[in-house]
């Protein structure tokens, strides 16, 4: 079958990914195994589309429910961490996964921290035990590596005025101007989960690269991992779109000197050197305030945290007149240190 | 727990507001109690005011001026003599040895020879320091247009205010500056409060900390080719109107000594 869990060859029991050591661990007995010498061999493995797609749990046997999406998860009837490797292999199979760094306890307790360091958010916000739920997840990004050739063409002035006799004169030096820039982009990545929000996504950048490791199935275990939703084709767009602001500054830092530039052409053209199916770790804690639901991201492995939080309006008031009333005094004792009186 | 959390924004409040309080008061506590000296303010010799407008204008003289210890009078004449308005001015503080600290000491005299219908503004000892030559002549300007309209009472309060306010501020700094006006003040420490919270709002769902460089490969990237070529200049030349002496209202005159040796500031025109 193509569900997986890993058992302690110890004990038996269901061994996790465990983010401290970076290896898989097993809660009963403490044995730590090396992930990187897993055999991989799944990930070649023959997948048949008309297979049938009920999973059953390898520990109690119970039927895993799952979306269609879900590659990893915990079984709902024992916790034992399954992964359901069809839905990884083939075509399907991740490159690179960054593992969790971040301990589930570690990102309880910094999203609480964050929301007490809100200095807008209310003050009983994250102080009650009213997480709902607080899930580890691999979301799938596409890394591109963008190659862009970019062609400008441009007219620039330089204006330079002096005063002679009775008159002013201003003297406009006009130029053409032309450039042939190269720019290569590695790894941007573009997260290809449906259900993740690209603006909370975007927000959990960066990610370190250098904790990139070849996709191995154990370091699923214990968490929730989704298969991507789009395809790099369909995701070239919002990649491109992500670079075309970088683009569009680099072109600019490079015709620095003159008074004004206005562009004739912008020729920029974006192929794609590769783009890599890659599981990057976040952790997602959704929590009930006010009737209100709030979501937010924590990236698993820099532990920068992004969401939406409520704002009190208290204490945005009292910011707001803390912060005018401190003016009001720094400009009252200018004026008065320049002589003007203080009232 | 919850008070740990509001502790930040309460204190800078309170200290915002200790610190505007403990100013304000000693300011205020800074300012002299008005000594009781009947002494007559108003020299209204050309009969220009009603007898009730002139004792309100004398009181308000006597509270004004006892802020800025200087006494800030008014005289007004026909002239009959016909002698100059300077000279009157001068030869009328020798004589009555005005003064708020002692005779012949801090005053500004403003007098109206309604005869050639002149103005003149005359500021001794600290009055001279404090209401120089410019200050005089921004505050004739600004009451001008009420002495040639006849209204008169106007005009006196607005000297009697303006010489206190103008007295308020440091010799040499410019009373008008903008950075002194109360409502420019307000207004910018509001904006400031608006953009540092807005500021602190838009952030607090976490900030896109990538830029251009984040995945930028630099050694593969850059310039290929370039090329900025010239093509020409154009010149256009702008005349620049020469500063022209101002139309009218004759203004200078400025200060002198007085023939009992006081020396003062001032500023002569026409109303």
């Amino acid at each position: 079958m193509t569900v997986i869990d890993y058992k302690c060859p110890n004990c038996g029991s269901s061994m996790a990914f465990d983010s401290e050591s970076g290896m898989l661990s097993c809660q009963s007995c403490g044995k730590k195994d090396n992930i990187e010498q897993f055999p991989s061999t799944l990930q070649h493995a023959v997948f048949f589309e008309n297979e049938a797609k009920e999973y059953q749990c390898n520990n109690c046997g119970a039927v895993l429910i799952t979306e269609p999406e879900t590659a990893a998860t915990t079984c709902s009837f024992c916790g034992s961490g399954v992964v359901l490797s069809d839905r990884l292999t083939g075509k399907r199979a991740p490159a690179y996964v960054i593992p969790f760094s971040i301990s589930k306890a570690e990102a309880q307790k910094a999203f609480k921290k964050w929301c007490k360091n809100g200095r807008l958010t209310p003050a009983g916000f994250m102080s009650a035990n009213r997480i709902k739920s607080i899930t580890g997840i691999y979301v799938p990004f596409w890394l591109y590596d963008l190659h862009n050739d970019v062609e400008v063409h441009a007219n620039a002035t330089r204006v330079r005025s002096y005063r002679s006799g009775d008159y002013i004169y201003t003297e406009t030096e006009h130029y053409r101007i032309y450039r042939d820039i190269v720019l290569n982009y590695v790894k941007v990545p573009v997260d290809a989960s449906a259900k993740m929000s690209d603006e909370l996504m975007d927000k959990l950048e960066p990610f370190p690269y250098d904790q990139l490791k070849t996709f191995n199935m154990p370091y699923l275990a214990g968490y929730i991992a989704e298969k991507y939703n789009y395809n790099d084709r369909e995701l070239l767009p919002r990649a491109k779109h992500k670079v075309s602001s970088y683009v569009e500054s680099y072109i600019q830092s490079t015709v620095s000197g003159y008074h004004s530039v206005s562009f004739a052409s912008k020729d920029i053209q974006t192929t794609v050197k590769r783009a890599d199916y890659v599981l990057l770790p976040v952790w997602i804690v959704n929590y009930d305030y006010k009737r209100k639901k709030y979501t937010f991201a924590m990236n698993g492995q820099t532990g920068k945290v992004v969401g939406q939080p409520p704002i009190s309006k208290g204490k945005v008031f009292l910011w707001y007149m803390g912060i005018f009333l401190a003016s009001l005094f720094s400009l009252k004792t200018l004026s008065w240190s320049m002589g003007g009186g203080f009232w | 727990m919850s008070m740990m959390r509001w502790k930040p924004a309460v204190i800078l409040l309170l200290a915002a507001v200790v610190a505007v309080l403990s100013f304000g008061g000693s300011a205020n506590a800074s300012a002299p109690e008005a000594k009781p000296k009947p002494k007559k303010l108003i020299y209204d010799a050309a009969k220009l005011l009603e007898k009730d407008t002139a004792a309100l204008l004398e009181s308000m003289a006597r509270e004004y001026g006892a802020k800025v210890e200087t006494d800030i009078v008014i005289y007004t004449t026909n002239n009959t003599s016909n002698r100059d308005v300077v000279e009157l001015t001068q030869d009328f503080y020798d004589k009555y040895a005005f003064g708020y600290d002692k005779p012949h000491g801090n005053t500004v005299i403003l007098t109206l020879d309604m005869k050639n219908r002149d103005v003149y503004l005359a500021g001794f000892y600290k009055a001279k320091e404090y209401l120089d030559d410019g200050r005089l002549d921004k505050i004739r300007n600004k009451i001008t247009p009420d002495l040639s309209g006849g209204y008169y009472y106007s005009a006196f309060s607005d000297y009697i205010k303006l010489s206190h306010r103008y007295m308020g501020y440091e010799p040499g700094v410019n009373p008008d500056n903008i950075l002194f006006k109360w409502w420019f003040q307000f207004a910018v420490a509001a904006v400031i409060a608006l953009i540092v919270v807005g500021r602190m709002r838009a952030v607090a769902g976490g900030k896109v900390t990538v830029h251009r460089g984040t995945y930028e490969n630099g050694a593969a990237s850059g310039i290929r080719a370039q090329s900025d070529q010239y093509i020409r200049t154009t010149v256009t030349k702008q005349h620049v109107p020469r500063p022209s002496d101002g139309g009218g209202g004759s203004g200078g005159g400025g200060g002198g000594v007085t023939r009992g040796g006081h020396s003062h500031s001032g500023s002569r025109g026409k109303f």
